[in-house]
C-alpha cells in the first residue's frame, strides 16, 4: 500500500527531477535512539552549525581581509571600524570558531563517554577526531591572521614547541613559519593554510563522516538493544531530531549574536618583531592545558629535554586516543568497560584543572 | 704697696717662662734627631730645605717615615741600609701606598692627633684619578701630585697647594695641559681655568676670597668622578645640590648679599621636577644657563639666548615678534618675564590672555595697549576652545573604547589636535595672531572630527544593542514557534 501522502505541484515538478520522496522515505524510516543520554547527539549537529558560520563569516572575511604583514592588521581594523556590519562577521568568526572547538570537544567527549566509536562505528570516530585535528589546526592558523601582539608571540612560541619534537621538528617548523623566524611570509602561509588548503580537506573529510552517520545511523548506549520495544523509545529523525536540531542551532546563533555584541573580538596592537614579548603570552585556550605541562615539567627528566619528553608523550597519548576503537575490545564486545570511563574521566579533568592552572599561573 | 704687687707679677711670669723652657729643651732631648735631615740639610737640597716646614716633621715624622730606615743613624750606610726597612725614593703607586700606611689607619692617625679623614687612598683609587695612566704602570694621580712631597702642609694653610685659593692652579697643571690631556680626554676641554677666571668664583678667589667655589668645591677631592657617572657630584642630576651646598646656606652667603632661594624655588621648578624627580637628564640643571667653569648671571641681554639653547623655536618665534624691539628698548628681560627664572613652572595656557594670573595682562590693559589686549583676550579664547574640544574628544573616545568599540584610527588622529595645541603654545610666542588661529583652527577641526567619530562610535554601541534585542526577540519567536510545531507534532502521535 503506497503511503505517499499528496503533495504540492512544486513539490511534484521536483519531485519528477530528483526523486525527493525517496529520501524523505529515507529520512522518516531514519530514528534516533531516545534515552537519558540523547541530549549527546545534539552536539554534533551544533559543531556542523558552527562550521557552516565559520564557512559564512570567513567568506565574508575574505572580501577585505588582506593577508600580508603590512596590512593585515589595518584591514581587520578597517572591517571592525569602516564595513557595514564588519564588527559582527569579525566577532561572530572568532566567537563561533572558539565555541566550534567547545562544541567539538563536548561532541568527542559524549562519543568516547558512550562509547559510541565501537563497532561498526570506527571510521566515523576516525573521521570525527580528523575533524577534530584539522579544527585545531583552523584556529592555530587563524588565531595569527590578525597580526597583533598577542598573536605574533603565541605563534613564536606554539611553532617553537612544534619545532622541538625530536627529529622532525624542525622542517616541520621552518615549513609552517616559511623560514626560521614568524614573518610575513609565515602569515601568508597560514592564511594559505586557514582559508584554502584546510576548507577543502577538512570539506571532504566531514562529508564523509556525515555519510558514516547516515549510513550507521545513531548509536545506541550499551544495553539499549537488550530493552523490550515498549522500553527501547525512538524519535524520527525527519521532522522530529532534525527540528529539534534547528532549535537548538537558534539558540545557539542568539547566544553568538549576544557575545558578538557584548564582548566584541579585541584587535590588540599590532605585532612588531622587534618588540620584546609582552608579559603573559598565552595560546588559545584549548592548547592551554598542553603550554602549561610544558610549562611545568622540569628542565631534564632523565637526561632528555623535559620539553621533549611532554611533547613524545602528548603525541603518544593522541594517537592512542584516536585509535581507542581498536584496542578497546571490551566495548566493542557490548560489555561495559569502566576502567576506561575513569581514564576518560581522568583525562577530561587532567584538561579542565590544567586550563584553569594556565590561567591562575 | 703696687710697685710690690708689679715686681711679684714679673717674677712669676719669668720663673713659668723659664720653666717651660726647660721642659721644652727636655723634651727636644728625649726626641730623636733626623740624622736624614742633619746631613741632607748640610748638602742644602731641595727636600730637606722644604721637610723642615713639613707638617709630618712637626708632628715628630721623620725622613724615615716615608723612606724607611734608621733616621736616627749618622752613618750612611746604616741608616739607607735595606735591611733596616730603607726603600729609597718611593715611584709609582708605592708613593701613595706609603702616605695610606698612615693615613688610612685609624689607630696610627689618632695616635698623632689627626682628626683627618682615613678613606681618602680608597677615594682616590675609585676616582677618575685613580685609573692607571697611559704607560699602564701607576695612577694617573698620587697624594703628592696635589699635595706634594716633602712640604706639606694643612690644606688650610695659604701655603698650602690645595688651599683653596692655590688649588685651581694645581688642578690647571695638568687639566690645562692640552697635550697631556689629550692623551686621556681629547673631548674634555682644557679652557677651565680661563672661564673660571671670568666667572664670579674665580675672580673673587683671585682676590683671595678661600669662601667661594673652586675646583675642589663642585668635583670634590679625593673622589673625584667624570661628570657622566651617576656617582659624581657634578652628575647633571646632582648638580643643583652641588651648587645648593653654598647657595642655599643663608648664613655662609650672607656676606655676599644675593638670594639664597634658588633651590628651593628651581626643585618645584617644571626644569627641577624633570631633573630632581624624574631624573631626565636632558633638563637643564644651574650649569644650563649660568655656565659651569664661567659661572655668572645671564645679563638681561642673554636670557633670550640661554633659554634659546634648548627652546630654539621660541626663541627664534620671539626675536622676530613685535615685542623684541619694546623689551630691548625698555631692557626688560625677555623670558624671564612671563616665565620666570628658577621657579619655571609649566607653561600652561593660564599665562596667556587677560585674566588673574595672565601674563600679557601686565602690559596690556584695555586703556594702555588695547590692541594688545584683545588680541591677547582673543588668543586666550581660542587656546581654551581647543583644549576643550581635545579634552571631550579623548573623553568621548575613550568612551567609545571602554564599550569596546574600534575607534583606534580617530585616537590616532586626535594626536594631530594635541600636537596642534603643543604648536600653539610655540606660535603664541610670534604674537602674531593671523599665524596662531591657523595652528588654533587646524588643531580644531581635527579634534571636532575625532570627536564626531567618538560620537558616532557611542551611538553605534547602542544601536548594535538595540539591533541585538530586536534580533534576540526575533530568535526567541522563532524557537518558541518551533518549540509548539514539534510538541504539538510529538502530541498528535
Amino acid at each position: 500500500m503506497d503511503q505517499r501522502v499528496p503533495r504540492s505541484r512544486w513539490f511534484t515538478w521536483l519531485d519528477q527531477r530528483l526523486q525527493l520522496e525517496d529520501l524523505l522515505h529515507f529520512l522518516r524510516k531514519k530514528s534516533v535512539p531516545r534515552h537519558r543520554h540523547s541530549v549527546w547527539y545534539y552536539f554534533g549537529g551544533v559543531t556542523l552549525f558552527l562550521f557552516l558560520i565559520q564557512v559564512v563569516t570567513g567568506i565574508l572575511l575574505l572580501l577585505y581581509y588582506k593577508g600580508s604583514e603590512d596590512l593585515a592588521f589595518e584591514s581587520i581594523r578597517f572591517i571592525m571600524s569602516k564595513v557595514e556590519f564588519g564588527w559582527l562577521i569579525r566577532s561572530i568568526h572568532s566567537w563561533s570558531a572558539n565555541l566550534m572547538i567547545l562544541a567539538a570537544l563536548i561532541h568527542m567527549f559524549s562519543v568516547f563517554f558512550t562509547r559510541a566509536y565501537r563497532f561498526p562505528r570506527e571510521l566515523t570516530w576516525l573521521t570525527g577526531m580528523l575533524l577534530f585535528f584539522l579544527a585545531l589546526g583552523f584556529g592555530f592558523s587563524g588565531y595569527l591572521l590578525p597580526w597583533n601582539e598577542l598573536a605574533f608571540f603565541a605563534t613564536k612560541v606554539g611553532t617553537e614547541i612544534i619545532g622541538a619534537v625530536p627529529g622532525i621538528g624542525k622542517p616541520i617548523l621552518e615549513f609552517l613559519r616559511g623560514g626560521s623566524n614568524v614573518t610575513g611570509a609565515t602569515l601568508s602561509r597560514f592564511f594559505g593554510f586557514h582559508a584554502a588548503v584546510l576548507p577543502g580537506v577538512f570539506t571532504v573529510i566531514l562529508v564523509a563522516h556525515l555519510i558514516l552517520v547516515q549510513r550507521q545511523g545513531m548509536s545506541e548506549p550499551l544495553g539499549f538493544q537488550l530493552q523490550t520495544e515498549n522500553e527501547a523509545k525512538t524519535m524520527p529523525f525527519f521532522p522530529n531530531f532534525l527540528l529539534r536540531d534547528l532549535l537548538l542551532w537558534l539558540i545557539v546563533l542568539n547566544v553568538l549574536a549576544i557575545l558578538a555584541v557584548f564582548f566584541p573580538w579585541e584587535l590588540g596592537k599590532k605585532a612588531d618583531p622587534f618588540a620584546s614579548a609582552p608579559a603573559g603570552i598565552q595560546p588559545e585556550w584549548y592548547f592551554l592545558f598542553m603550554f602549561q605541562t610544558l610549562k611545568l615539567l622540569p628542565a631534564k627528566i632523565l637526561a632528555i629535554d623535559g620539553e621533549v619528553v611532554g611533547i613524545v608523550a602528548f603525541g603518544l597519548a593522541g594517537i592512542l586516543w584516536t585509535l581507542v576503537p581498536f584496542w578497546d575490545r571490551k566495548s566493542s564486545r557490548g560489555e561495559q568497560n569502566r576502567l576506561l570511563s575513569y581514564v576518560g574521566i581522568l583525562v577530561l579533568m587532567y584538561i579542565v584543572v590544567f586550563t584553569v592552572l594556565g590561567y591562575l599561573m | 704697696m703696687t710697685r710690690i704687687t708689679l715686681a711679684r707679677i714679673v717674677i712669676a711670669v719669668f720663673t713659668l717662662l723659664l720653666l717651660s723652657v726647660i721642659v721644652n729643651a727636655r723634651s727636644m732631648a728625649q726626641q730623636p734627631t733626623d740624622q736624614c735631615l742633619v746631613c741632607h740639610e748640610s748638602i742644602g737640597d731641595k727636600p730637606s730645605r722644604l721637610f723642615k716646614h713639613d707638617i709630618h716633621l712637626k708632628k715628630g715624622i721623620t725622613c724615615a717615615g716615608c723612606h724607611g730606615g734608621d733616621s736616627s743613624k749618622d752613618d750612611m750606610e746604616l741608616a739607607m741600609n735595606a735591611k733596616a726597612g730603607f726603600i729609597g725614593v718611593p715611584r709609582g703607586d708605592r708613593i701613595s701606598e706609603v702616605c695610606a700606611h698612615c693615613h688610612a689607619d685609624v689607630s696610627t692617625m689618632k695616635s698623632f692627633g689627626s682628626s683627618l679623614r682615613t678613606d681618602e687612598y680608597q677615594l682616590l683609587r675609585g676616582s677618575v684619578h685613580g685609573k692607571y695612566a697611559t704607560e699602564g704602570k701607576q695612577r694617573i694621580a698620587q697624594c703628592t701630585t696635589c699635595h706634594g712631597a716633602h712640604g706639606i702642609v694643612s690644606p688650610k694653610d695659604p701655603s698650602s697647594s690645595v688651599y683653596p685659593t692655590r688649588v685651581v692652579a694645581k688642578c690647571a697643571s695638568c687639566h690645562s695641559n692640552a697635550a697631556y690631556m689629550q692623551a686621556y680626554n681629547p673631548a674634555l676641554p682644557v679652557d677651565q681655568l680661563e672661564k673660571y677666571r671670568t666667572s664670579v668664583h674665580g675672580e673673587k678667589n683671585a682676590h683671595g676670597d678661600a669662601k667661594v667655589a673652586e675646583c675642589a668645591s663642585c668635583h670634590g677631592s679625593h673622589d673625584i668622578r667624570p661628570a657622566k657617572d651617576a656617582k659624581s657630584s657634578v652628575y647633571s642630576v646632582n648638580i643643583p645640590q652641588t651648587c645648593a651646598t653654598c647657595h642655599a646656606d643663608a648664613a655662609y652667603m650672607k656676606p655676599y648679599g644675593i638670594p639664597t632661594d634658588q633651590y628651593e624655588k628651581y626643585a618645584k621648578s617644571v626644569h627641577g621636577i624633570a631633573l630632581l624627580e624624574k631624573h631626565d637628564t636632558g633638563a637643564p640643571a644651574c650649569n644650563s644657563c649660568h655656565g659651569n667653569h664661567g659661572a655668572t648671571p645671564p645679563g638681561v641681554q642673554s636670557i633670550s639666548k640661554v633659554c634659546g639653547t634648548c627652546h630654539a623655536l621660541n626663541a627664534e618665534l620671539f626675536a622676530s615678534s613685535s615685542h623684541k624691539k619694546v623689551f630691548d628698548e625698555r631692557k626688560i628681560p625677555e623670558c624671564e618675564s612671563c616665565h620666570s627664572n628658577h621657579l619655571v613652572e609649566h607653561a600652561t595656557r593660564s599665562l596667556l590672555g587677560v585674566a588673574t594670573g595672565a601674563t600679557c595682562a601686565r602690559c596690556h590693559t584695555p586703556q594702555d595697549n588695547s590692541h594688545g589686549y584683545t588680541v591677547a583676550k582673543e588668543m586666550r579664547s581660542l587656546m581654551d576652545s581647543l583644549s576643550e574640544v581635545d579634552s571631550s574628544a579623548g573623553s568621548v573616545l575613550s568612551q567609545a573604547e571602554q564599550k569596546g568599540m574600534e575607534v583606534s584610527e580617530a585616537t590616532f588622529k586626535l594626536r594631530d589636535a594635541r600636537q596642534a595645541l603643543m604648536e600653539s603654545r610655540t606660535v603664541v610666542h610670534s604674537f602674531d595672531f593671523g599665524k596662531f588661529k591657523t595652528v588654533v583652527d587646524k588643531g580644531l577641526s581635527t579634534a571636532t572630527a575625532s570627536r564626531e567619530e567618538g560620537d558616532r562610535a557611542i551611538h553605534e554601541y547602542y544601536v548594535r544593542r538595540i539591533g541585538l534585542g530586536i534580533a534576540t526577540l526575533f530568535m526567541t519567536f522563532l524557537a518558541v514557534s518551533l518549540f509548539l510545531v514539534i510538541r504539538r507534532m510529538e502530541r498528535k502521535k
